[in-house]
């Protein structure tokens, strides 16, 4: 063999560098997904009331929901241009285990569609009135919250890759899933509002980003050894 | 043992052996179903707070039990057609999703029948089984829109097997995490012997008939949702062409 052998770790980075730079190159899957989730949070104060007490009230829900349907849009940049163009076969055929090519795909997905919203919540938390005791919270919780998502929707894409139109069905089946995820991400934040302390649901999104994050990528591996023969 | 477990694939075993099943099946069904129904809609006598709308709860209540069921079918017949490719548990799997929605839907209707009367409202979002059921609905929905949008047969299936897999596990977390919330859902009444009691024996004797006579309904359809499948994906087969010929 005179080919160099690559170690996974190798092949992790490079994974990982090779979608963000192409990631950056085609700004407009990043920009568009942002400024749906900023335009559909300003959509809620005029739909429902400016008052800022309602407001108030409704903030960690809006921004939690607005963060679930904006990344279902980012979604569908995870492995779209890759099947088209034919890398997703060559990424299935490298000798690496899928499992952590995945997770680096999954990684930069959520670093530049996750993280740039998780950054820009608290300035749309004071937006909707949201007391300024709760914004720690809320960062932390979307934090913990946002990767989750990436890693349960890369399943959905996988499962989907095929499809020509597929934003739809990629909805209907992960936002279910993401139940939980809004559940424990919404109460943490309403427990800081009433001086409690948000600990133990922290705790609880940081048990499920680790059991996502160890079985997401084998499901998302399997799945898109289904979808690409 | 094995050459059992890989006849258990073959379409055509199934098919002759359910159709010997089937008269047995549908016997027990409609005995069950009859007396279940007959003692807990006319003569189950009133409940001392819920009057007769307590008798809503012998079908919810065995409805409700049997679309728990689902998930876990679904995951066992998934596991199956990825590890061993049997072309049978995927026909099973595709017919439970869509027998498990349809449960699902007669779960939440009925739950809103006896809770417009008990509760005062057709829906309550604080209640958190009405709530986690909703969602089981939602993710059956799921799968059956991904299988009905793959139009390879063969992709379908794994693809399928592999969402019922990761959905029967978020099922049982939606439930645990939407449990968190104040919950008006009765707790499950325990029961007794003693027939002066409000959990007497006539309650609970008339619920277990019908949950038998409901699981009886949910293996004669699944079974004959999947031959009929059976037939449709082997047509081009040589037992089904002569068995059309017979008939």
């Amino acid at each position: 063999m005179t080919e160099k052998q690559t170690t996974t770790s190798a092949a992790f980075f490079a994974t990982l560098k090779r979608d963000l730079l192409i990631a950056f190159k085609k700004k407009n899957d990043i920009v568009n997904p942002f400024m749906f989730f900023i335009i559909v949070v300003s959509l809620f104060p005029i739909g429902i009331s400016p008052e800022s007490d309602r407001l108030t009230e409704i903030a960690a829900g809006v921004i939690w929901i607005s963060v679930l349907l904006a990344s279902m849009l980012s979604m569908d940049n995870l492995y779209r241009s890759d099947y088209e163009d034919g890398s997703l076969e060559q990424l299935l055929l490298s000798p690496h285990p899928l499992f952590f090519l995945v997770l680096a795909k999954n990684i930069s997905h959520w670093l530049v569609s996750g993280l740039p919203v998780v950054l820009v919540s608290p300035l749309l938390a004071y937006m909707l009135a949201l007391p300024s005791e709760a914004y720690g919270t809320l960062v932390l919780s979307l934090l913990l919250g946002t990767p989750i998502m990436s890693l349960l929707g890369s399943i959905a894409v996988a499962l989907t890759v095929g499809l020509g139109s597929r934003g739809l069905i990629l909805a209907v089946i992960t936002l279910p899933m993401s139940v939980p995820i809004l559940i424990f991400g919404t109460l943490a934040v309403q427990s800081t509002l009433n001086s409690q302390s948000p600990i133990g649901y922290i705790s609880l999104m940081l048990v499920m980003l680790s059991v996502s994050v160890s079985l997401a990528p084998l499901a998302s591996a399997a799945a898109l050894k289904i979808s690409v023969n | 043992m094995w050459v059992w477990f890989s006849k258990l694939g073959s379409p055509k075993w199934f098919y002759e052996l359910s159709g010997k099943w089937l008269p047995w099946l549908i016997a027990a069904m409609v005995i069950f179903m009859t007396i279940g129904l007959v003692w807990g809609l006319v003569f189950l006598p009133p409940d001392y707070q819920q009057g007769f709308t307590s008798r809503i709860l012998i079908v919810h209540v065995a409805v409700a039990g049997t679309s728990l069921a689902f998930f876990p079918l679904m995951l066992v017949a998934g596991t199956v057609t990825l590890v061993w490719r049997m072309k049978l548990a995927d026909m099973v799997a595709k017919h439970a999703a869509i027998l498990g929605a349809w449960f699902s839907f007669i779960t939440l209707a009925t739950g809103s029948l006896w809770g417009s009367v008990m509760w005062g409202t057709w829906w309550e979002w604080t209640d958190s089984r009405l709530v986690s059921m909703l969602f089981q609905l939602f993710l059956l929905l799921g799968v059956i829109s991904l299988r009905s949008a793959l139009e390879d047969s063969e992709t379908a299936a794994k693809a399928c097997a592999l969402l019922s897999i990761v959905g029967c596990i978020n099922v049982v977390i939606i439930k645990y995490s939407v449990e968190w919330w104040n919950t008006l859902h009765q707790v499950a009444s325990p029961v007794s012997l003693d027939p002066t009691s409000p959990n007497g024996p006539q309650f609970w004797i008339a619920t277990l008939i019908m949950i038998v006579a409901v699981y009886l309904f949910l293996s004669v359809s699944l079974i004959l949702s999947t031959r009929n499948e059976i037939l449709e994906r082997e047509r081009r087969s040589q037992w089904v062409q002569d068995l059309v010929l017979k008939n």
